[in-house]
């Protein structure tokens, strides 16, 4: 089902989003011995600033195309942010069986450093450029200072340590295992060994929340190529998959400590015990925490006591973010979906140097979307039956 | 009522400080962030109130940048039942009662809660 992908990851690329973007297609194409005149389906996502620093891209699919030089039958952008990676995965899949395409091009990147370099999130891109509308409410919502989406994963961290006890040192220590398994990932960035304590004393960016605590914006694509073709790659399938999206501004949900991880993962409906790695979306520390609640690993509220009772080491009982995830890869263009599901096809074709689980079979994904977390997409991918 | 009914209604109760919300005649459901459907039961029913502006905090995290605070932002549950995003005057604790108002910000209104002592 997938014959080829491939991506690159600079802390700042000195070229253009389109230069980046097109060279890691080719590698894409390379590793799936096929020319771009094949390719007849075409996925993209972006956020505004990504593409060079341009707020609002016009007819955004025909440009990539115009720059790639292909002629998609379908082309169609993904707009849930760190979750589109899975759910175009999954949209290109389906297009392959009922025949609507042969080939189809999924990409996710772009540069994050545009956005990071002038001091904003892609969440404030209101503050750099007029016309820019986050929410039907803006105009009694954006007058507030903060810093989205870190400081509302923030009010998340915080009412979850009131609400079920958790504490800093059990979200830190998400993040010294994560580093753990990005030690020998020659795709990380940060590789160097981490302590909590070396964790909790980050300057605190949004409390409870840590430096060490959220992932690095950085500038980066990968790209997917989804096939009926055999291919050198393993021949994967969709094991299970759902989507689950909440749209409310968070101050209108019934209780902020839960995501939609806990409907999408109910959708896919995926028995836990057959899973051999976990991919679980890494903006924050506290995101993975909430997901192995949501999606069922433990109950809820006790998130902090799973990562201290269990291995989630590449070599552990639960392995989980094998590669040390977007905290330690870094997070392209502010969404890494493309990082989770690259490690997992890394995981399943045995190309994890130096982070390999043994004997996989197994990868279950979910990625979460969105500075209010609205879209969460749960996909479990195994050898075809 | 049109959106717009909403928006001069809600910025005459916001310019003298104070909190404005929806009330559903039909299902009862109580709302800040305006829309002219009633969110839950799509009820066009719906009445502007203003509220006493008292409420407790729900969640609240201190914002840096570069070691420098921000700002204090969060969320209150207003005594009438509905939440709003809001900075927050100073140091807060959820569960904290506080008293909300509003200010004008360029061409919007942040909300602001302080603590009651």
């Amino acid at each position: 089902m997938i014959s080829g992908f491939a991506s690159a990851i600079y802390k700042k690329y000195e070229g253009s989003a389109f230069e980046l973007m097109a060279d890691v297609v080719s590698s894409a194409l390379d590793m799936a011995k096929m020319k771009k005149e094949e390719i007849d389906g075409l996925f993209i996502t972006y956020l505004p600033g990504v593409f060079d620093g341009l707020a609002y891209p016009h007819f955004f699919t025909n440009q990539v195309s115009q720059y790639l030089g292909i002629r998609p039958k379908f082309a169609e952008v993904s707009d849930y942010g760190g979750a589109s990676a899975l759910a175009m995965l999954y949209r290109a899949y389906k297009a392959i069986r009922a025949n609507e395409a042969e080939n189809v091009l999924c990409i996710i990147g772009g540069k994050g450093s545009e956005i990071r370099l002038r001091g904003v999130t892609v969440d404030s891109m209101d503050k750099l450029h007029s016309g820019i509308s986050l929410t039907p409410f803006d105009k009694f919502f954006r007058g507030l200072d903060e810093m989205n989406p870190i400081s509302d994963y923030a009010l998340v961290a915080n009412r979850h340590k009131k609400v079920f006890k958790s504490t800093d040192e059990q979200r830190a220590l998400i993040a010294v295992k994560q580093r753990f398994n990005a030690m020998n990932n020659e795709r990380a960035l940060y590789r160097d060994p981490l302590t909590v304590e070396e964790v909790l004393k980050s300057p605190i960016i949004s409390e409870p929340l840590h430096l060490l605590e959220a992932v690095y914006p950085v500038d980066g694509f990968h790209a997917f190529i989804v096939s009926k073709r055999q291919s050198q790659l393993r021949d994967l399938d969709v094991l299970a998959y759902g989507e689950a999206h909440w749209p409310e501004i968070p101050a209108e949900l019934n209780d902020i400590v839960y995501t939609p991880a806990i409907e999408s993962s109910k959708r896919a409906n995926f028995n836990l015990s057959k899973v051999d790695a976990f991919q679980l979306y890494d903006s924050f520390t506290i995101t993975v925490m909430l997901q192995v609640e949501d999606i069922g690993l433990i109950e809820k509220g006790k998130g902090g006591l799973f990562f201290e009772e269990n291995d989630t080491s590449y070599k552990g009982n639960l392995p989980i973010n094998t590669g040390g995830g977007s905290l330690n890869v870094g997070q392209p263009a502010y969404m890494s979906g493309g990082v989770i599901l690259e490690e997992a096809l890394l995981q399943l074709n045995y190309m994890a140097k130096g982070h390999q689980v043994n004997d996989v079979n197994v990868v279950f994904l979910n990625g979460i979307g969105g500075w209010n977390r609205s879209h969460s997409v749960t996909l479990v991918l195994g050898e075809k039956k | 009522m049109k959106l717009s009914e909403i928006y001069s209604k809600y910025e005459e109760v916001l310019s003298k400080g104070n909190i404005p919300y929806i009330r559903c005649e039909d299902c009862g459901y109580v709302f800040f962030y305006p829309r002219h459907l009633c969110p839950k039961c799509n009820s066009s029913k719906l009445e502007i109130l203003v509220s006493t502006g008292r409420g407790k905090v729900y969640a609240s995290t201190k914002v840096f940048r570069k070691n420098e605070v921000i700002g204090i932002y969060g969320i209150v549950e207003l005594t009438e039942g509905f939440r709003v995003y809001c900075n927050f005057k100073s140091d807060v604790e959820i569960g904290d009662e506080v008293m909300m108002s509003s200010i004008k910000v360029g061409d919007k209104y942040k909300l602001l809660a302080e603590k009651v002592k």
